[in-house]
């Protein structure tokens, strides 16, 4: 099960294979239509996109919501909604006024988006969890110190360091309730999120950070769950000190050398995971580029105390196909590196392969084009929906099922100009890339091309 | 005390954010006969200067670079008080500020006041400046540069938008562009037609102090 495989390597055992755990936050709105601001915000749109990251994607751990402001705005921060981010915040509370909140504003159940979130963990808890290894994010104590306070929060470090201990003593304070209220909710591992931990000296972080820092991760231990230290940016400097603070794994960016950082992880019996580049190879790379990383991270790594995941949150328009391909490259790294030999290959050009004529033919050619349909569950879910559904178009349709691992089967996939898979075409076409229809929509798009062929 | 002295005491004042080491700094530069812009070029700012390297090498970090600015800009005050404004030519104008749709400052900011520490008169237009906001203020300040700050997927898009106004109002080549932010590489940079791609703030003062040597 592939949730084991996330716990065991948090609890740093031998496991026959890395688990995969993709940061599908605003994306997964991407996969159902939604906006960043809908699965953000309404917990039934929430539920159902989380379901098809979980259906595309086949994690064997998964973010339940990627939102650090949940707190900054329970705490009186402005946020700045967009489609296709998550909010940014846009005023700090504590900005002109250098006091610590009242203990009385540490968040409930009941406080801003707060019933929504645990709702939709409760549900996805239900559905999903008992295969899949289910994220609970919380804002690091730095990080929700800065919302809090701003910029200013780095002045202080050096002018007034008691007033920046305590303010992230209180943020550390509400960072164990999120986490207490998460894991409540089914949460097995909350991963600690503080992007701006990079962006101070070990130093600061030993001093400042780590009393507070720590005492987070004891508490989640403390609660029987597990505990991930999220960082952005280049924390290569960082990382020991991160290590010291005693979570169960930490995670980082493209930024961090991962083997080097892994190197000092593995001292401490800690794992990493990461760092799939986000917008070179996820967002803007193709689905090779992204088996290829994948694979390069799989053999330059010790496989023990190792999860592969995005560098962070995934861009809302990563390519799905891009994921897919990393998907089947962390579960089939063999039969993926076979792929990959495939097209870097030019052998094919030779292979004679004869497209259809399908103006002539009397049926419709409905042509899905694979990376393996035994193993990527996209792949699976799009001949599946052919096949489940063949009975009623069978009168004016046929099929065939092409893999990217058959020679033939790749010259064809090359000359008909395809670059990600899994694609339905249709009389030569391109319908569906990597999305998978209904049994409506294709019964519709399947009827309407034949139309279009026996007016001719 | 002798110039070298002062002046190494200043790069100092400014290395370890000493405010008061900055002010007696300047005090023994006025008592000793040392040209105040000799002082801030050769001493403020070349560890300033300094100080960006090590931010860029990963030695120094975000609080002990914000910090120094700070010292840094009390000392250029004070410098400026002193003189006839006439005295200090700027190297140039830049135009900076965080893309529409953008709230993230804090690199823009660090960026703006490194650079202003170095001699060019920059305007910081803040943050979710819209391209043609970028593009008027260019002309309103004969900018000699424009720097945008994008640190998020969908915003760097902006910094697209912000070339091809200028494409369009024939300033191309006529203003030099520097793009930054998280997400932005220099792949992007060459992709969308802007002069540099810069990581950090030591890296655009490099490439800015570069151009005007060039100039």
């Amino acid at each position: 099960m592939g949730k084991d495989l996330v716990i065991k390597t948090l609890r740093h055992e031998t496991v026959e294979q890395v688990p995969w755990v993709p940061f599908a936050g605003v994306h997964a709105g991407k996969l159902k239509g939604y906006t960043a601001e809908e699965v953000l915000t309404d917990g039934d749109k929430l539920f159902e996109s989380l379901m098809e990251v979980h259906r595309l994607y086949v994690p064997d751990g998964m973010t339940t919501m990627f939102d650090l402001q949940v707190e900054a705005e329970i705490l009186g921060c402005d946020l700045l909604w967009a489609k296709d981010n998550p909010p940014s915040v846009k005023s700090h509370p504590l900005a002109n006024e250098k006091i610590i909140p009242c203990r009385c504003e540490i968040p409930d159940e009941n406080s801003g988006r707060l019933p929504m979130i645990l709702e939709v963990m409760n549900r996805i808890h239900r559905e999903i969890g008992e295969d899949v290894a289910l994220y609970g994010l919380i804002c690091g104590p730095f990080t929700l110190a800065s919302h809090l306070r701003g910029t200013g929060i780095f002045m202080d470090m050096i002018s007034d360091p008691d007033y920046v201990t305590n303010l992230i003593e209180f943020c550390g304070e509400v960072a164990c309730k999120m986490a207490e209220m998460y894991i409540d909710a089914g949460m097995e591992v909350i991963a600690v999120v503080d992007p701006l931990v990079s962006q101070i000296s070990p130093k600061h972080i030993d001093k400042l950070l780590a009393p507070s820092f720590t005492n987070v991760f004891e508490f989640i231990r403390s609660k029987g769950a597990y505990s991930n230290f999220f960082v952005c940016g280049n924390a290569t400097k960082q990382i020991e000190s991160m290590c010291k603070m005693s979570p169960d794994g930490v995670s980082v960016d493209e930024n961090v050398d991962m083997v080097k950082a892994k190197k000092i992880t593995d001292q401490y019996n800690i794992a990493i995971g990461g760092n799939i580049p986000l917008t070179t190879t996820m967002l803007y790379g193709t689905q090779q580029d992204n088996m290829k990383g994948v694979i390069d991270l799989l053999d330059s790594m010790d496989h023990k105390n190792l999860i592969i995941s995005p560098g962070c949150d995934m861009p809302y328009d990563t390519p799905i196909e891009n994921t897919i391909a990393a998907a089947q490259a962390v579960k089939t790294p063999e039969a993926v590196r076979e792929m990959i030999k495939n097209y870097e290959s030019v052998s094919f050009a030779d292979i004679e392969i004869e497209i259809p004529e399908y103006d002539k033919m009397d049926k419709v050619l409905i042509e899905i084009f694979t990376l393996d349909p035994d193993q990527c569950a996209a792949c699976t879910y799009m001949v599946n929906v052919v096949s489940d559904n063949y009975e009623a178009i069978k009168d004016i349709s046929e099929y065939r099922v092409y893999k990217y691992n058959i020679k033939k089967d790749i010259a064809r996939t090359m000359k008909m100009g395809l670059t990600n898979l899994p694609t339905m075409c249709v009389d030569g076409e391109q319908k569906w890339i990597s999305l998978i229809p209904s049994k409506e929509e294709l019964i519709e798009v399947i009827t309407q091309a034949y139309k279009k062929k026996t007016n001719k | 005390m002798s110039k070298e002295l002062i002046l190494e005491k200043a790069k100092t004042s400014i290395l370890e954010a000493d405010e008061d080491l900055a002010l007696e700094a300047l005090k023994e530069a006025e008592d000793t006969g040392v040209n105040l812009l000799e002082l801030l070029s050769d001493g403020f700012s070349a560890g300033m200067k300094e100080l960006g390297d090590l931010f860029g090498s990963g030695e120094v970090f975000l609080p002990e670079l914000m910090f120094s600015t700070e010292v840094m800009k009390v000392a250029t005050a004070e410098i400026e008080g002193k003189m006839d404004v006439k005295d200090v030519k700027p190297k140039g104008v830049m135009v900076i500020g965080t893309v529409e749709g953008d709230v993230h400052d804090i690199g823009k900011g660090i960026v703006a006041s490194l650079i202003k520490t170095n001699g060019v008169t920059v305007h910081d237009l803040g943050r979710e400046v819209p391209a043609k906001v970028f593009v008027e203020k260019v002309k309103e300040f004969n900018a000699d540069f424009l720097g945008s700050s994008a640190l998020l997927t969908t915003t760097m898009t902006e910094q697209k938008k912000i070339e091809e106004l200028l494409a369009k109002e024939g300033l191309k080549g006529k203003v030099k562009t520097l793009v930054g932010g998280a997400p932005v590489t220099k792949r992007w940079a060459d992709r969308i037609g802007a002069d540099a791609y810069c990581e950090d703030a030591s890296e655009a003062v490099n490439t800015l102090l570069g151009w005007i040597g060039n100039l």
